[in-house]
């Protein structure tokens, strides 16, 4: 956290790094406005998110694999489903194989975090990044763009956990173990249990969690504002 | 696509109509999918897009209600609604109600007709008529087996091929020879104009001529068989086939009315096949004791087994099945006659019911009457044919035909009558309906002569036909009862759903599935005045004297067949298990693909039966 967080919205961020910086993808990205946090919900659209790294801290650890799919208001298109493996600058830690299940092989075979990331800012310019715990797929990210591009990446950020955090609170439930997790918070909206493990089948399923979350408000009107923790 | 997707392209493989699709082309619709999440108590009419894509149940529950709010439909995983689906039924102001939380799977409709268009086998599941469907599905199903007993279904016209090799009485036994030899035959039919005289065959000049050293100058009569029995040419040719193994022969002359048609041999049978029920029906008539028929008859789950394992259509099933009864009664009746004398009055035993119309399977109970000529006279004759009946019943009923629980029997004395009686009542059910009453009698409606004197029956079926024939009010009785028995709405999970939304855990095969259609059958039949009880051979009929459309004869008839033979399926399977075979299928034990022909199959069922209520204004 810098205190340029404090002080500036991300609006007024976006516009002093585009004057700032030299041509790159992520000046592209920052090129399009970002949704407007006044907007219906359903006129945002949004990109379901998800990675798969080599472990927590976005420091030292990298990211293997990049999974995520759009979201057009109330409607989830598999048209936009992509994933993308990523090489990583080191050896991939057994543990974190078990969990994804990228192999070294596959893994060096793949395009470097360079090639990879202007596709991904792409899909993101315009739209609202939407995770479930979502500070990981930004924070990897916007430490990605500063390693690559000198600058960080800043936007819209829509967390679906944060969502569910809210919703025990108004309910004035008490959070177990385990309560928070996206398969268990799927399974009470009674979402399908996905077996697979990989970034576009959980983006994707972070997606739909998100789509149940918000059609489960009690609310008249959601705006933009009322989902985002970043705005 | 990407093959991180495969959690979805899984989901979509197991479920019909996307099981057809190959990988490939499943990989490459993945990405016409939008995915959209509808909670619980969310409207979907035609304003939100209803008809506008086509939608596949992932997760939750939607009914389709329509416009009177009456409940169409109940869906869950797996099934779908909207574009093309929702044509299935032809509805108009069709609405859904979400009633569980709901993950959809949503196609575009252009993507729907793109898709279509790429592969055939969506296009035809998406189509609006059912009936196509449920022909495809029958070829699929009844390919392998089919061919090899088809003569179950054949009739003897299909067999002959050419025209009988014909000799007058005049030629001499020499002359006779040569004609046998020059056109290549084992036995010729000696004929007086068209009227069959005699038969002789190669035995007989073996026999008759040379062993015995006769002068081949002599007439051909001195040594033609004259009291041969014939066949019919529109008698089924297993029918035939029976008849040669009960006399031990292998010619069978066939006749066209009084006129000589043509020749059957053993060869062009066995042609075709043999089954072990034509060996069951030969054993039955070697039996001299009820003991003995018991253990034949109890062959007959074994046979449904072997037919079901063969692949046979239900229609063939039904027809062997029903030979075992039949000559099961045939042998009792002789077995009775044996022990009480010849009959003193002639007499017709008539089949009822499913005998009658030859689709019996594992599991049925006897319905049957007896017909006598009206020189009958109680005080004289009661006591003999009361006997006889008891007999004949009682041997069907230790043989596993039980008595039926309507005592529609020939021991009930009321079922047991001259022609003239018999003439009253058909009189009385159609020309007073009473609803209830009819429902007992309806058995009745369905008749053929199992053994005994064929003229006795036609005499009492053309009073009948005569009596039904544009009979508006009586065929609207008969049209009302037929209503009482509808298919259900479909399925709902592992569930039956039937009208107002209720559940039942089994789906009744016979009552809801095969007995609607025998009834709409029996209504064009007896409207239009056709002789045939078989239910496929009516609806054949039907169609050809125009009583109801060629494609809705064509969709009962193949709806008939889907579901009787799941039902011979389903009953080979219990008795594969050691259960007693009955008619309660339930919905877990059906697969995708039957599910969604079921659902064509009741569809079928309910647009003809509403055709009919329309007609008859019931």
């Amino acid at each position: 956290m810098t205190i340029w967080q404090h002080l500036f919205s991300i609006e007024e961020r976006r516009n002093w790094w585009m004057r700032k910086m030299p041509p790159s993808p992520l000046r592209d990205y920052y090129e399009v406005p970002f949704p407007d946090v006044e907007s219906d919900w359903r006129q945002v659209d949004y990109l379901a998110l998800d990675y798969e790294t080599t472990g927590l801290d976005e420091h030292k650890d990298e990211i293997l694999s990049i999974g995520y799919t759009t979201i057009n208001g109330s409607c989830m298109r598999l048209a936009d489903a992509t994933h993308m493996l990523t090489r990583p600058r080191c050896v991939i830690p057994g543990e974190s194989a078990v969990v994804h299940g990228i192999m070294d092989d596959v893994a060096s075979s793949a395009e470097t975090l360079e090639e990879v990331l202007p596709h991904l800012l792409r899909a993101l310019a315009g739209k609202a990044m939407l995770a479930h715990y979502a500070t990981i797929e930004y924070h990897f990210l916007s430490n990605a763009c500063k390693r690559i591009y000198g600058f960080p990446f800043v936007g819209r950020v829509v967390d679906t956990l944060a969502l569910e955090v809210r919703v025990f609170r108004s309910q004035e439930k008490p959070i177990q173990q385990g309560d928070l997790r996206l398969a268990n918070t799927r399974n009470r909206y009674g979402l399908p249990r996905y077996r697979a493990h990989n970034a576009l089948i959980d983006a994707i399923a972070a997606g739909e969690l998100f789509l149940a979350q918000v059609a489960n408000r009690q609310e008249k009107r959601t705006i933009l504002k009322d989902l985002a923790v970043v705005s | 696509m990407e093959v991180e997707l495969l959690e979805i392209r899984d989901f979509l493989a197991s479920h019909h109509p996307f099981d057809q699709l190959s990988k490939e082309s499943l990989n490459s619709s993945l990405g016409d999918i939008e995915i959209r999440y509808l909670r619980r108590g969310t409207d979907i009419d035609s304003d939100d897009g209803l008809l506008d894509s086509l939608y596949l149940i992932r997760t939750g529950a939607v009914e389709l209600h329509n416009n009177y709010d009456e409940l169409l439909a109940r869906l869950a995983e797996g099934d779908m609604f909207g574009y093309r689906a929702s044509h299935r039924e032809e509805y108009e102001n069709i609405r859904g109600v979400v009633i569980e939380d709901t993950l959809v799977y949503q196609f575009p409709a252009d993507t729907v007709d793109a898709l279509c268009d790429k592969h055939p086998q969506l296009d035809y599941f998406l189509a609006p008529v059912g009936g196509e469907r449920l022909r495809e599905a029958i070829t699929h199903v009844g390919d392998e087996g089919d061919a090899q007993l088809s003569m179950m279904t054949a009739h003897i016209s299909d067999l002959i091929k050419r025209p009988p090799v014909i000799m007058p009485p005049t030629a001499t036994i020499r002359e006779t020879a040569v004609m046998m030899s020059e056109e290549r035959v084992s036995s010729i039919l000696i004929t007086q104009g068209e009227k069959l005289q005699g038969i002789v065959t190669d035995r007989d000049l073996r026999n008759r001529v040379v062993a015995k050293g006769l002068d081949y100058d002599l007439p051909i009569t001195e040594i033609m068989s004259t009291n041969t029995c014939t066949a019919d040419i529109s008698d089924y040719a297993f029918e035939a086939q029976l008849q040669m193994a009960r006399q031990n022969i292998h010619h069978l002359p066939v006749v066209d009315g009084d006129k000589v048609a043509g020749m059957l041999t053993a060869t062009d049978l066995t042609k075709h096949h043999t089954t072990s029920a034509v060996y069951m029906v030969g054993d039955i008539y070697k039996q001299n004791n009820i003991e003995s028929l018991q253990e034949i008859s109890a062959k007959t789950p074994d046979l449904l087994v072997n037919l079901a394992a063969a692949d046979v259509t239900a229609d063939s099933a039904g027809h062997v099945i029903t030979s075992v009864v039949d000559a099961l009664t045939c042998r009792l009746i002789q077995l009775a006659q044996e022990k009480l004398g010849e009959p003193p009055v002639p007499f017709a035993w008539l089949a009822a019911g499913s005998q009658a119309r030859s689709e019996q399977t594992a599991k049925s109970d006897q319905d049957n009457c007896l017909l006598l000529d009206d020189s009958y006279d109680e005080k004289k004759h009661g006591e003999y044919f009361q006997q006889l009946a008891r007999f004949v019943c009682d041997g069907l009923n230790a043989c596993g035909y039980f008595y039926c629980p309507g005592d529609m029997m020939a021991i009930t004395e009321k079922w047991r009558q001259p022609l003239r009686v018999w003439r009253q009542y058909f009189s009385k059910w159609i020309e007073q309906p009473e609803p209830k009453a009819l429902m007992l009698t309806c058995v009745f409606f369905d008749l053929r002569c199992v053994c005994g004197d064929r003229n006795l029956f036609r005499s009492l079926r053309k009073h009948l036909q005569e009596k039904c024939r544009g009979n508006r009010i009586f065929l609207a009785h008969m049209a009302g009862n037929a209503m009482s028995h509808r298919p259900p709405l479909g399925f709902f999970r592992n569930f039956v759903l039937i009208h107002g939304g209720e559940h039942d855990h089994t789906f009744d095969l016979k009552h809801t599935g095969i007995v609607p259609i025998v009834d709409l059958a029996r209504i064009y039949t007896l409207a239009a005045g056709i002789n045939a009880v078989n239910t496929q051979d009516r609806l054949k009929a039907a169609a050809e004297g125009g009583e109801v459309t060629e494609e809705g004869a064509r969709d009962l008839q193949d709806t008939l067949e889907f579901v009787s033979f799941l039902r011979i399926e389903h009953q080979a399977r219990q008795i594969r298990a050691g259960k007693e075979a009955d008619n309660f299928m339930s919905p877990e034990d059906l697969s995708n693909f039957e599910r969604n022909h079921l659902k064509d199959a009741f569809s079928v069922v309910r647009t003809m039966q509403n055709v009919l209520s329309q007609r008859y204004k019931i």
